[in-house]
């Protein structure tokens, strides 16, 4: 079709990165123009990114919408765009939660002009991470969405925002130090003088197994930071609470996912260090689901719940990624996909309701079903949803991880199943206080979601639930590609 | 998608449309009521028309091309080796049942706008049995076993409903809620096939099901009984027959369609359906033989003794039934689909004239058989209905009730020390006392072993977290950087005194030669 002139996922990131430039020059004072103006452009970016999907061939393997430009060439870095079955999913979750995140943006009321921009800036690095196809490309968009989380968080967030914003560009910028590492020594292995992913993956074919194990340990620092693994999420608890919300929709929406989507990048890279290493991945990814499970259920501070179960449910992804077949690789990928839609919609109502009341503890809510129904409703669709129940595509997720997990790790898939049972306890309890119950004495009325905050939370829960009912478009766009990967698996 | 695919989803999706348009217009206040009624009717009565007209043009391909047999639509689920195709098997005993179907679910209808009318609940009356229209179908048009069920599901959820249509009263929940569970024992079975066919023959499609695969007999015994279980369940064979005199507690309408025409004969079409099963596992063909006549003895014999109306035609549908099961047995199945169709439609009519028969009957009902009556044995034991229903309590309700308070005895005992009193976090003294509440349930003594050992761990993970953020990083980067700051200013400050620069020229100096 003639479409496919016109697809490109260079405009797609200039999109983003000149309604960013116009911003600029828009009068500050004039805040609700900028707002309208960055809701339009967010929307034409997803309205863009959705017209991949005419042109996407889903049994294609390999690279699709390839865009190569020499950049250095004595660098060997180029310019490399495209996208496969795994990176696409997670290109549109982007472009649909930065729209959802500029939508739920109504309380921000100071300096909106560098909010929208630095919202914009950060959809653009966002969306180069998912479609870079050049490690040195991947790592420049990797650091570029640390400036401006930097700013959102350390100008419009909570009270200990400094303090936040600090340990996150620490953490992540030590993280990064080994990354970089592992990708000059990976790039120096490969002997073939170019950092595009198809060519550092050919050169490491015959790589030893311990300076795979090497390189891939780097990696793997670099980005369990940002996914997070176990002792490597310090940052996010502070970070995922001192920040405006709107602004955690985007962290554990979609910052977390670049970590998972850096790691089967990684694997792909280098699949006998990832087969030698597959026990620790399953260990780390054990410890973080019931580590996180377990903190998410002592909080009783809403944001803080949804931030550790944001740790237990990066663990089951990072225990689809341990499984290295092609069924715990669906459940990953279809997980990352979930947990994304989900945490976006928590996060997005509880910083509605913090917006509307300032209390954020769990304890001081009570008959929202009365109160404010269409806040009950959704709130109720999104924590059955983080549990798991079927109906949900997180229900679709852990069972494939489940299953997957049975084959390669038989019976400890009991202690992924406690990590699963302490989650859905705090979820109910959740739903219980909130929901149900006499209205709380004391807490003042407050208004229901309107009319563009209802659109947003529909569009979020009925992804959710359709996919969770009718799974196969999801699974569909991931089998190439995840049939690939587990290809490279076979030992 | 051509016309022949659009028409077969129209089939059970119109009316699985119009339960939710009702649905929707009644949460939303647009249809209440008296007033309401026109409207319900209209839109069930006009989802259906069209489902005919679908089915009608069905008809003409057929007689003109001859019958489409499996049409593959797309696929409901994938994963892995794992399929369930949203296919349809459209031959000549689905498409006749379907003709059937809709003409008497269109009369059954036409009929209730006027026996409902005015009274509370018309439009739940009409959603339900817009939803039993779409399961009805679907069980028919099924291509697979899978979705076979989904609609095998509908029409049990449906017939719950319906008995429990006044659910005011008591009675009409207790015998909607048995004939439900009843139900479910048949469902079990049906999943055991399913489940079955999965694993052995990694699929649930008719055709594969059907097709000779040279496999052990074993596999398709059990599999054809798990099916065979579901099937005489819904058809109230013989020891399953009690649920359904418990079922009439519908209104007159749901009694005619769900007893009397269409729900009790999906099981014997679900029989008909697996003829190239069945033909190949004598056994069962003895056992369904057996389980025949025994039906008809047990329908004719209460039969002979019912003192109301109703009741009397549900045991002689059991009989009719049981005719069914045998020839099916027998190896008849031509001769049971004959039957099975003029018995519906028969069975209909009695149904929908059974209330008027109140009014055209002056004289109190024959009373029994002169035989009959000389053999109290007999007599007693059918007008107990042969204490199905009591053996069924003796044989499943008791039993379960003692292990249930066994269990509960252990939970008291052994579980609730383990995982914590349940009872002490009342949600009413808890919600109430708000942060207050938090405290107690940390401290409180009910928390049980697990309890306290997930609290254990949570206090850990605090402490661990605690270290992770780097609170005080800073001050101590702070007075690292100055730390260093210091020493290399001091070097910079030796450096610029002349006796530091000259011994650096001469030690260049001495480099360079």
């Amino acid at each position: 079709m003639v479409l496919t002139n016109y697809l490109s996922l260079g405009v797609l990131l200039l999109l983003p990165f000149l309604s960013a430039v116009v911003i600029s020059f828009l009068p500050a004072q004039n805040s609700a123009l900028i707002r309208r103006f960055a809701i339009s452009a967010s929307t034409l970016v997803l309205a863009y990114a959705c017209l991949f999907f005419l042109e996407f061939d889903t049994s294609v393997s390999g690279l699709q919408f390839v865009e190569n430009h020499v950049w250095n060439s004595a660098q060997g870095s180029s310019l490399r765009f495209g996208i496969d079955g795994i990176a696409f999913p997670m290109l549109i979750l982007a472009a649909l939660l930065v729209w959802v995140t500029i939508l739920a943006s109504t309380q921000i009321k100071k300096q909106v002009k560098s909010y929208y921009l630095f919202i914009l800036l950060l959809e653009a690095a966002m969306l180069g991470v998912f479609s870079a196809q050049d490690w040195s490309l991947f790592y420049i968009f990797w650091e570029a969405t640390l400036i401006p989380l930097f700013f959102l968080i350390e100008r419009w967030g909570g009270a200990r925002r400094q303090l936040a914003a600090m340990n996150f560009v620490l953490y992540t910028m030590g993280g990064s130090v080994f990354m970089l590492i592992g990708l000059l020594v990976a790039f120096d292995s490969a002997g073939l003088h170019s950092f595009a992913f198809n060519d550092i993956r050919q050169g490491l074919q015959t790589l030893g197994e311990d300076k795979q194990i090497l390189i891939f340990l780097g990696l793997l620092i670099g980005f369990g930071v940002k996914m997070p693994i176990f002792p490597l999420h310090g940052w996010l608890p502070l970070a995922h609470v001192e920040a405006p919300a709107p602004v955690s929709i985007l962290l554990s929406g979609i910052l977390l996912k670049m970590g998972a989507y850096g790691l089967i990048r990684a694997a792909e890279m280098l699949p006998l260090a990832a087969l030698a290493l597959q026990s620790l991945l399953f260990a780390l990814a054990l410890i973080g689901l019931i580590y996180g499970s377990i903190l998410a259920w002592r909080q009783t501070e809403l944001k803080k719940m949804i931030a550790y179960s944001s740790i237990s449910h990066m663990g089951m992804v990072l225990l689809g990624i341990a499984g290295l077949n092609s069924i715990s690789m669906n459940g990953a990928l279809v997980q990352m996909f979930a947990h994304g839609l989900v945490a976006a919609a928590l996060f997005m109502l509880v910083g509605l309701l913090y917006a509307r009341t300032g209390n954020r503890y769990l304890y001081d809510y009570g008959g929202l079903i009365h109160s404010a129904p269409r806040f009950a409703l959704f709130l109720g669709l999104a924590l059955m949803a983080g549990l798991g129940m079927p109906g949900t595509v997180n229900f679709v997720a852990e069972l494939h991880v489940l299953l997957a997990s049975w084959q390669t790790w038989s019976v400890w898939v009991a202690v992924i199943a406690l990590g699963i049972m302490v989650n859905s306890i705090y979820h109910l309890r959740a739903m219980r206080y909130m929901l149900t119950g006499p209205k709380k004495t004391g807490a003042k009325p407050f208004a229901d979601l309107n009319r563009v905050e209802f659109l947003a939370a529909a569009v979020l829960m009925g992804l959710v639930l359709f996919l969770g009912v009718y799974p196969a478009p999801l699974l569909e766009l991931v089998s190439t590609a995840v049939a690939d990967f587990s290809a490279l698996m076979q030992p | 998608m051509n016309a022949l695919n659009v028409s077969l989803i129209a089939i059970p999706l119109l009316p699985l449309l119009a339960m939710l348009w009702i649905g929707l217009a009644v949460v939303l206040g647009k249809n209440q009521g008296d007033a309401g009624e026109k409207q319900t009717s209209r839109i069930a009565i006009g989802s259906m028309m069209l489902s005919a007209w679908a089915i009608l043009y069905l008809d003409y391909l057929s007689f003109t091309q001859g019958f489409p047999a499996t049409v593959q639509i797309g696929s409901w689920l994938e994963s892995g080796a794992y399929q369930i195709h949203l296919n349809f098997l459209i031959d000549g005993l689905s498409l006749t049942l379907l003709n059937l179907n809709a003409v008497i679910i269109l009369l059954v209808l036409w009929f209730s706008v006027n026996y409902l009318h005015r009274e509370p609940g018309f439009q739940r009356f009409f959603m339900v049995f817009c939803l039993f229209s779409s399961g009805i179908q679907l069980i028919v048009m099924a291509g697979n076993a899978a979705l076979l069920f989904i609609g095998w599901e509908f029409a049990g959820l449906s017939s719950y409903l319906l008995i429990g249509y006044r659910w005011q009263r008591d009675v009409a929940t207790q015998n909607a809620l048995r004939a439900f569970i009843t139900n479910r024992l048949g469902d079990a079975g049906l999943i055991f096939a399913l489940f079955f066919s999965f694993l052995w023959w990694g699929s649930t499609e008719w055709q594969v099901l059907f097709a000779d695969k040279g496999e052990s007999t074993l596999h398709i015994a059990l599999i054809s009984s798990g099916f065979v279980l579901a099937a005489l369940i819904k058809s109230a064979q013989f020891p399953f027959s009690a649920w359904i005199t418990r079922a009439l507690e519908g209104p007159t309408p749901s009694s005619a369609i769900f007893y009397g025409a269409l729900m009790v004969h999906a099981g014997i079409y679900l029989l008909l359906r697996l003829e190239p099963l069945i033909a190949q596992a004598e056994t069962l063909q003895i056992a369904l033989i057996l389980i025949g006549v025994l039906s008809i003895a047990y329908g004719y014999f209460a039969g002979l003794v019912q003192t109301d109306v109703k009741t009397a035609f549900i045991f002689s549908s059991i009989a009719q039934l049981g005719i069914m099961v045998v020839s099916i047995g027998l190896g008849w199945f031509e001769f049971a689909t004959l039957h099975l169709c003029i018995h519906a439609v028969w069975r209909t009519y009695q149904f929908l004239h059974a209330p008027s028969f109140l009014h055209q009957v002056t004289n109190s009902p024959r009373p029994a058989a002169q035989w009959l009556q000389k053999r109290p044995a007999l007599y007693i034991a059918a007008v107990q209905r042969f204490w199905l229903d009591s053996l069924g309590d003796h044989l499943l309700v008791k039993p379960f009730q003692k292990l249930a308070q066994d269990a509960r005895l252990f939970e008291e005992q052994v579980i609730i020390r383990i995982s914590g009193n349940p009872s002490s976090s009342h949600l009413l003294s808890r919600l109430n006392a708000g942060k207050e509440g938090l405290k107690q349930e940390y401290h409180s003594n009910d928390m049980g072993l697990l309890g306290r050992f997930m609290h254990m761990l949570g206090d850990l993970f605090e402490w661990i977290e605690q270290k992770l953020v780097m609170s005080d990083t800073q001050q101590r980067l702070q007075h690292n950087f100055k730390y260093i700051g210091d020493i290399l200013e001091n070097i910079e400050r030796r450096l610029a005194e002349p006796r530091y620069l000259m011994l650096i020229i001469v030690v260049s100096f001495v480099m360079v030669l």
